[in-house]
């Protein structure tokens, strides 16, 4: 199954963020609890970690980049080898944990 | 040629970054507040200014508004130039007595052997906190000789107008928005000041002129979005400068639209808006006018309160509306 990583919310006040660092390239699998991309809000770093396993196929938006909450930031899969799809309108998104502090 | 690259920057990074650029070109800029130093502001802010000027420059203050500005007053006045950051400015009302009487003053008092380059900087505006924590008002400081406002609605202008006021020969006070600190914005890679006095239009229509700045601008613009899916077209000017104010391109405006909106967040009464059509009446024949504000209490805690009191998209858009329909 194909999933989207959007950014997580709500978080109060926050409309969109830079991504500071991804914790993995392209084809990095992630169990439940690892940490996937950490996240800059106007005043604090978002974690984002995965609530279940999932390998990361395509980053979206770089280091430096700027998403909207809800929108996605990478694909990811639960097979290295499925195909991406072309849009990722009816992809759902990945269970995430995050935290903010 | 110049380039036009743009980098995306939070609001308080703007302000870190006018801040570190001056203060790497005069190492006469200090900066004095609550929480400034290893703390970094309360908005995160003045954030690695301390590490990189160190505690000479950037220095805490403990909770004493008078005595603050009365410091950066005096030190300003030695040949320092001080920025002294008043966390709320509803606070900015205890320092009153050194800012008017002595940093708008000197340079009269004493027949220009004085001169206090000085930028206060505030934060403006309701965000929850309740009466004492989200005033807005600018409108009182317009009115004093000597003293130069100015109000940011974007990181760009928070960046370029922070660069001018701390270059400026007497005091400035620098007003942001406790709701502008979420918002982010690109701003140019190169340096570039936004001159004192430059009101710039955000959006360019044909049937009504709002003026307006800082946060209530992005009140402006959602109000503009709506109105246009009902075929009526807002041009908006951010005013970005208080005192000195920029009527010819406010006048410029609501000469070819005809109507003029005024929005600020704070009172009615002697405000922003009452003075800026008073002096577009001056300039112009039939102008039709309105002005939107606060409504008159305090603004509460109560969050159904404070949005009753403060102007949103729904009180300007039936604003306008009424505004045409007087033609």
């Amino acid at each position: 199954m194909i999933y989207k990583l959007v950014v997580p919310g709500p978080i109060e006040d926050v409309e969109e963020v830079r991504v500071l660092e991804w914790h993995g390239a392209s084809g990095r699998a992630f169990e439940a609890g690892d940490l996937i991309v950490e996240l800059e809000t106007y005043k604090a770093i978002v974690e984002v970690r995965a609530a279940q396993h999932g390998i990361l196929r395509a980053l979206l938006c770089a280091a430096g980049e700027w998403q909207k909450v809800g929108l996605p930031l990478a694909v990811m899969s639960d097979d290295g080898a499925e195909a991406l799809p072309d849009s990722l309108a009816a992809v759902a998104e990945l269970p995430v944990e995050f935290e903010v502090s | 040629m110049s380039s036009d690259a743009r980098q995306k920057l939070f609001f308080r990074e703007a302000i870190i970054r006018a801040l570190r650029e001056e203060m790497d070109r005069n190492e006469r800029i200090i900066v004095l507040g609550q929480d400034v130093a290893e703390f970094g502001g309360s908005y995160r802010e003045f954030e690695g200014l301390f590490e990189r000027f160190g505690r000479a420059r950037v220095r805490n203050t403990p909770v004493a508004e008078s005595a603050m500005i009365g410091l950066g007053v005096g030190a300003a006045a030695a040949g320092l130039r001080a920025l002294v950051t008043i966390t709320y400015m509803d606070f900015l009302m205890l320092g009153l007595d050194p800012l008017v009487n002595y940093a708008a003053k000197a340079r009269y008092k004493t027949g220009g052997q004085i001169e206090v380059p000085l930028v206060v900087k505030t934060t403006a505006g309701a965000k929850g906190q309740g009466v004492a924590h989200s005033q807005c008002i600018e409108a009182w400081l317009m009115a004093v000789p000597g003293l130069k406002v100015v109000a940011p609605a974007t990181p760009a202008d928070a960046y370029g107008l922070l660069k001018s006021a701390l270059r400026e020969r007497g005091p400035v006070v620098y007003v942001d928005h406790k709701r502008l600190f979420p918002t982010a914005g690109e701003v140019p890679n190169e340096e570039t000041l936004i001159p004192l006095g430059e009101a710039a239009i955000r959006r360019c229509g044909s049937d009504v002129t709002i003026a307006t700045f800082s946060f209530m601008t992005r009140i402006a613009e959602r109000s503009a979005e709506r109105l246009a899916a009902e075929g009526i077209s807002c041009e908006i000017v951010d005013l970005r400068s208080l005192a000195p104010l920029d009527m010819a391109t406010v006048c410029g405006s609501a000469g070819r639209t005809g109507a003029l909106l005024t929005l600020e967040e704070g009172q009615l009464s002697c405000g922003v808006g009452a003075e800026v059509i008073f002096r577009a009446r001056e300039s112009l024949a039939n102008l039709r006018t309105a002005r939107i504000g606060a409504l008159p209490a305090p603004v509460s805690s109560n969050p159904i309160l404070e949005a009753a009191c403060i102007p949103d998209v729904e009180r300007v858009t039936d604003a306008v509306r009424g505004l045409l329909a007087s033609r």
